[in-house]
């Protein structure tokens, strides 16, 4: 299948045609203006390129070069990829400015992006939860639309500093944007925005949100899903959750929740009306990673890869998997999922890289 | 070809000052007179917003990599000069030395900036060895990752906040770099899973160029030789750089870092500054594209523009006259350039620092509407 999108503005000599292979033999083709960032240009052309946080971080955008060239912006050895991949020839391609027409390998998306805006908020909801954890909800001034399992930044009004967080909420019906959208917020010790929002409650303050951003939710939407959540990483399975249950009238969905106390278990209202709206669809499994051995808790115990196994009753090899959480834990949960028989290509990731600013 | 010869200016100057050294008495000062003449003369000159001529650019590269060993030229000839005892006199030992390191941060360091941002091996190379001239090889790493990527931010040590003097800005941003600098060069050699001492690792490499630079000056100028042209390196080139860094991004506020904005950097078109600094204060075009040759930078017709380069840099040195000279600037940015949201964090920084009238409009006193705009320049001319 070869897909062609038509150039528009740029004189023909200042365009590079990127060609885009995917494992499955598919073919799209796009032209990008010489100089820019593969990413960037790709985005804006509406092409669905695997990405999540644009700035080098998370390595979602990665890409094999098969031909042509391209000039990282920063050294690879900077970025997620491995020594390996990087003398394999993967590049970030939002790092990525292309210099010569190019035959590269990713997964295109078949999914319409949506458009990133940046819109002005104020904060209607603060509220703690267990685990020093904020459920900070924002209205909108403008209506926004968002996929479920996206992000965006957010910082507030008069800062330099913006972190980006997973919306919780279901999407609309209807394609109808969104007039309010809800965060969790976990506390990190000497975190420049996480401890400024637990010193008070925050209700009023005008915020400021660019997105949406990322790729996460998107699968077959009768498919069941796996997904695993460490900590406030819940935060887009239950939106992916919750369209997707929507969506289809047979898929299943087990979620496996890792916390470490069950002092620390938040968001029991949210999961509990996910339950009792869906009794026969959806699975909670809670695991606790450093509850202590003299409590009375009866589940499960340790990370989250160690409910991870054949009792847990799902089928491996068909369904598709939603992970969310800290870096070293999706890295973990993925090695284990392809252990188990989950396809790599149903393996959907969002990981949760700290700023790299206190 | 007159585009082309512009930048046989520098290299002419480096030449100029090399002749008065070896001539030694009151004629140290000529290279530097010759280039304060020029700046002097560019003060009473419009805005240059012209592109340069692309039809043989190899001819820019070999100027521009020409000036870069004219450099090392003529720090190994100072050096080589103080080892013989060649300035007897108070006059000339000063005017060699200011000299020295007025023209290595004038003249020396633009082209090694210009090189260590360039893709070709050899330029490149010569760029990344061409930053003894600031006697730090270590600069390059965090300006290309740290400063381009977090411009107009707090994040980036080479910016300077509201309020903020050269003097404090220069206490900052050093440890800043350092710190800055050790952190990304161990997640190189962590991520390529070698021990920090690899003969491999970047840092080992910067630190043997340096040591045998450092050599090569004392071979040909003793100690005295070699500490005072380490002295004009550090005092010049890599002090003055974080002079140039202070005015060239005060103030100015990103809300999007990672995603630089035209408007998020000062720029200084004049003329010979343009020549002299190999465009680099024709900063937003290098900004948006830190790859793209200084040939090639399109001058931002309607970008923030600062009074005369060397001007600036004299205010800065005294604050009070800078920031009698910044304020109106930055409120009209804050009015006319600024996002909605850039707005607003330019009017909690303008609280920090107590300059509380930035947010006040006041319509009798407040710079006009399109002060920068290419048209209203050349109105004024």
């Amino acid at each position: 299948m070869i897909k062609e999108r038509v150039a528009t503005a740029p004189a023909r000599a200042d365009l590079c045609r990127i060609t885009v292979r995917g494992k499955d033999g598919s073919e799209e083709v796009f032209d990008v203006k010489r100089n820019d960032l593969l990413l960037k240009a790709a985005i804006e052309q509406g092409v669905d390129y695997p990405h999540n946080c644009r700035v080098g971080v998370c390595g979602s955008c990665k890409t094999r070069v098969l031909s042509g060239k391209v000039s990282p912006m920063v050294d690879l050895a900077l970025s997620p990829l491995t020594n390996e991949e990087i003398q394999a020839g993967y590049v970030l391609a939002c790092q990525a400015k292309v210099r010569e027409p190019l035959v590269v390998e990713a997964k295109l998306g078949r999914h319409a992006l949506l458009p990133v805006r940046t819109v002005s908020a104020r904060v209607v909801r603060w509220h703690r939860l267990a685990g020093d954890v904020i459920d900070l909800r924002l209205a909108l001034d403008t209506p926004v639309h968002f996929n479920a399992g996206q992000y965006c930044t957010i910082a507030e009004s008069g800062s330099f500093t913006r972190r980006s967080y997973s919306y919780y909420d279901v999407p609309p019906e209807e394609g109808a944007p969104a007039v309010e959208v809800g965060f969790l917020v976990k506390r990190l010790p000497g975190g420049r925005f996480s401890e400024w929002l637990f010193e008070k409650d925050r209700t009023g303050c005008k915020f400021w949100i660019e997105g949406p951003f990322g790729i996460m939710g998107v699968d077959d939407p009768d498919r069941d899903g796996l997904c695993v959540a460490g900590g406030t990483g819940l935060a887009p399975i239950l939106s992916i959750v919750g369209d997707r249950l929507k969506k289809s009238r047979v898929a299943r969905f087990t979620i496996v929740f890792g916390v470490r106390t069950a002092n620390d278990v938040f968001a029991n209202d949210r999961l509990d009306q996910l339950l009792a709206a869906y009794p026969d669809r959806v699975r909670l499994v809670t695991i606790l990673s450093h509850e202590p051995a003299s409590s009375a808790w009866s589940g499960p115990r340790g990370l989250v890869t160690a409910a991870l196994g054949k009792d847990l009753g799902v089928d491996f090899g068909e369904v598709a998997a939603f992970l969310c959480g800290n870096l070293a834990m999706v890295e973990a949960v993925e090695k284990r999922l392809v252990e188990l028989g989950v396809q790599p290509d149903r393996i959907h990731a969002d990981k949760f890289v700290p700023s790299g600013t206190p | 070809m007159l585009d082309y010869t512009k930048y046989l200016l520098s290299p002419a100057i480096l030449a100029a000052h090399a002749y008065g050294l070896w001539l030694g008495g009151n004629y140290v000062w000529l290279g530097m007179a010759i280039l304060l003449g020029v700046l002097f003369l560019d003060a009473y000159l419009p805005r240059d917003y012209s592109m340069r001529d692309q039809r043989y650019v190899r001819i820019y590269d070999v100027i521009c990599a020409m000036t870069v060993i004219a450099s090392f030229v003529n720090i190994f000839f100072f050096s080589w000069l103080v080892g013989q005892g060649h300035f007897a006199t108070t006059s000339s030992s000063v005017g060699a030395f200011l000299g020295t390191l007025f023209i290595g941060f004038v003249i020396g360091a633009p082209p090694v900036h210009e090189l260590f941002h360039r893709e070709e091996f050899v330029l490149r190379w010569l760029g990344r060895i061409g930053q003894c001239l600031i006697y730090d090889p270590w600069r390059e790493i965090t300006h290309v990752v740290t400063h381009h990527m977090r411009v107009a931010t707090p994040d980036d040590p080479d910016y300077a906040r509201r309020g903020d003097t050269v003097y404090g800005h220069i206490l900052r941003t050093f440890p800043g770099q350092w710190k800055e600098a050790y952190h990304l060069e161990k997640m190189m050699w962590t991520k390529r899973g070698r021990k920090w001492y690899d003969p491999r690792n970047a840092w080992v490499y910067k630190a043997a160029t340096l040591a045998a630079f450092t050599a090569i000056l004392y071979a040909l100028g003793g100690f005295m030789g070699a500490l005072l042209a380490i002295l004009t390196l550090l005092l010049g080139p890599r002090m003055l750089l974080e002079v140039f860094n202070y005015v060239n991004h005060y103030g100015l506020i990103s809300a999007t870092p990672g995603r630089f904005e035209k408007h998020q950097t000062w720029n200084h078109i004049t003329p010979m500054v343009r020549i002299l600094a190999l465009e680099i204060t024709n900063h937003a075009g290098h900004h948006e594209d830190s790859y793209k040759p200084f040939y090639k930078l399109e001058p931002d017709t309607n970008g923030p523009v600062q009074p005369q380069f060397l001007l600036v840099v004299l205010l800065a040195l005294v604050p009070p006259l800078f920031f009698m000279m910044i304020k109106p600037l930055l409120k009209h940015w804050d009015m006319h350039y600024a996002t909605p949201q850039e707005r607003e964090i330019a009017r909690r920084e303008n609280e920090r620092a107590g300059w509380h009238e930035l947010n006040a409009p006041d319509p009798a006193r407040d710079l006009p509407a399109g002060i920068w705009n290419m048209t209203a320049a050349r109105a004024t001319a």
